[in-house]
C-alpha cells in the first residue's frame, strides 16, 4: 500500500509546489508589510509622544495576549459583518502582518534602546536633527542588536503562517489536509508536509545565526 | 558670549541648579569645579540644552537657550562639546566621526569635510589613527578624537565635561596638551574638571560650585591660594591632600 500511497503523493506534488508558493506568498508579503510597519512603530516607540507610545503599547499586548488564530477569525468573519469583505489571501496577508509587525515593534525598540544614551547626546550636541540622528547614528548601531532576532523572527512568521489555511488560504498545510483525503497516509502526507516548511525555514535559520555569530565579532572589533 | 541670568533648574523635586549668575566672555577660559553632586556638568549641559533649564535667562551667542521655542541645532553647531565618555560613534571611523556633522550639519561637501577632518586630527595628533575605529584607540587617543570632531563645526565655543575624569593617569597629559593649545589660541571654553594645573596654567577665572550654587568666582591663583569660603577651603584642602 505504501508504495501505491507514495504515487499518489508524488502525483499530487504539483498541488503541493502550489502549496508552497502560497506560504512563500502568504509569509512574503506579511514579511515585508510588517517589517515596514514594525520599524516604523517601534522607532515611534522609543521616540514618539507619549499618547503615540501608549497606543502602540496596548495594541503590542493584544497582540502577543491573543492567540494568532482567534485573530486570523477575527479578521476574517468580524470585519464583513462592519461591511469590509475580505478574500482569505488578503484577510490572511493582513493578519500574518499584523502578527509581525508587533514583534518586530519590540525588537525594534530593544534595539534602539539598547543603544547607549551617549549616543544620542553625542549627536544632538553636534546638530544633528532627530532624523539624521536617527538614521547615521542611532539605527545603523541598532541594527546590530535587531538583525539577528528579527530574521529569527522570519522563521516563526513562516512556521505561523499555516494557521491561515483554517480560513481557506491553500497553502502547505491545506493542500496536506485535502491530500490526506486522498492518500489516508498521514504520516507521509504530513511529514511531506513539514519537510517543505523545513526546506523554507532551514535557510533562514543558518541566516540568523551566521547574522547573530556575525554581529558579535563586529561588535567585538568596533 | 555664554550669559546665565538668576537660572534654575530642577530634577523632579531636586533643586540641581539654584540661582546662577555668570556671564562668560569671548575667548575667556572658565574652569568649573566643586564636590561630585554639586551641579557643575548640569550647568554646561544646559549651555547646548542638553539639559532644559526652567527658570531664568540663558543666552549663549546672542542667542536665547532658555526660549522654548527656539531652533537649537543652529545654536549646537557653534558649541563643541566633549564628554566624560568620549561618546565615539562606533560604527565609524576616527575620520567619519570628525566629518559626520560637517557634511549633514554644516552640508559641507565630502572631501572638503575629508580635508577639514585630516586637519583637526592632525592638529590633536593623531594624523597615524585616521582610519581607526574608536575599539581600536586608547581612551587619550578617542578623547582627543572627540575634541577634533568638536573643532570640525568650527564652533565658537567648547565645552568639556569632565574630559580626563575617564582616563587612564599616563594618557591625561596627552588631551590637556591639547586643550591648552585651545585655550591659548583663543577658544571661548568652559570646562568641569579637577585638573588644578590646567585650571592654574590657562584658566581665566576658576567658578566653584557646591549644592547646586556657584561659591566663587575668582582667577585661579587668588582662588587656589586663599579661597574666600570655608566650603572652598574645605574642597580645596580634600583635592590637594591626595
Amino acid at each position: 500500500m505504501w508504495g501505491f500511497y507514495f504515487n499518489e503523493l508524488v502525483h499530487s506534488l504539483p498541488f503541493f509546489l502550489k502549496g508552497v508558493w502560497m506560504t512563500v506568498a502568504v509569509s512574503g508579503l506579511s514579511l515585508i508589510f510588517g517589517t515596514i510597519i514594525g520599524f516604523i512603530c517601534g522607532i515611534l516607540r522609543t521616540s514618539g509622544n507619549t499618547f503615540v507610545k501608549l497606543i502602540i503599547g496596548i495594541w503590542v499586548d493584544l497582540i502577543r495576549g491573543t492567540p494568532f488564530l482567534v485573530q486570523v477569525f477575527i479578521i476574517f468573519f468580524i470585519l464583513p459583518s462592519f461591511g469590509i469583505e475580505l478574500e482569505a489571501f488578503p484577510a490572511a496577508v493582513i493578519a500574518l502582518s499584523n502578527l509581525a509587525a508587533s514583534f518586530i515593534c519590540e525588537i525594534v525598540a530593544g534595539g534602539i534602546l539598547a543603544v547607549p544614551t551617549g549616543q544620542r547626546e553625542a549627536a544632538t550636541a553636534s546638530g544633528l536633527s532627530g532624523y539624521q540622528q536617527l538614521r547615521h547614528i542611532i539605527l545603523p548601531q541598532a541594527m546590530r542588536t535587531i538583525l539577528p532576532p528579527l530574521v529569527g523572527q522570519y522563521v516563526l512568521l513562516v512556521k505561523d503562517s499555516s494557521v491561515v489555511s483554517a480560513i481557506g488560504v491553500v497553502d502547505i498545510t491545506r493542500v496536506g489536509w485535502l491530500a490526506v483525503q486522498r492518500v489516508p497516509e498521514g504520516l507521509m502526507v504530513f511529514g511531506l508536509v513539514g519537510l517543505l516548511y523545513f526546506a523554507i525555514c532551514y535557510p533562514l535559520i543558518n541566516l540568523s545565526s551566521f547574522l547573530e555569530k556575525r554581529m558579535t565579532v563586529v561588535s567585538t572589533r568596533l | 558670549m555664554i550669559s546665565f541670568k538668576s537660572v534654575n533648574k530642577w530634577f523632579g523635586d531636586l533643586h540641581v541648579l539654584k540661582d546662577i549668575n555668570i556671564e562668560v566672555a569671548s575667548g575667556e577660559v572658565v574652569v568649573v569645579c566643586g564636590p561630585s553632586g554639586s551641579g557643575k556638568s548640569t550647568l554646561i549641559r544646559c549651555i547646548n540644552r542638553l539639559e532644559p533649564i526652567q527658570e531664568g535667562e540663558l543666552v549663549v551667542d546672542e542667542m536665547a537657550v532658555h526660549d522654548k521655542k527656539i531652533n537649537m541645532t543652529k545654536i549646537r553647531a557653534e558649541i563643541g562639546f566633549v564628554f566624560q565618555s568620549f561618546n565615539l560613534y562606533p560604527h565609524m571611523t576616527a575620520l567619519q566621526n570628525t566629518t559626520i556633522a560637517p557634511i549633514k550639519v554644516r552640508k559641507m561637501k565630502k572631501e572638503e569635510a575629508d580635508k577639514l577632518g585630516r586637519k583637526m586630527l592632525t592638529r590633536v595628533g593623531l594624523e597615524d589613527r585616521i582610519d581607526h575605529y574608536p575599539a581600536q584607540l586608547s581612551g587619550g587617543q578617542q578623547q582627543r578624537v572627540a575634541i577634533a570632531r568638536g573643532l570640525c563645526m568650527q564652533p565658537k565655543i567648547m565645552l568639556f565635561d569632565e574630559p580626563t575624569s575617564a582616563l587612564d593617569p599616563e594618557m591625561i597629559g596627552e588631551v590637556l596638551d591639547v586643550m591648552k593649545s585651545l585655550a591659548t589660541e583663543g577658544m571661548t571654553m568652559m570646562v568641569v574638571t579637577h585638573e588644578m594645573g590646567f585650571a592654574r596654567e590657562v584658566a581665566n577665572r576658576v567658578v566653584f560650585m557646591d549644592e547646586g550654587k556657584i561659591v566663587e568666582v575668582a582667577p585661579p591663583n587668588d582662588f587656589f591660594t586663599n579661597p574666600q569660603t570655608d566650603r572652598g577651603k574645605y574642597f580645596l584642602s580634600s583635592i590637594l591632600t591626595h
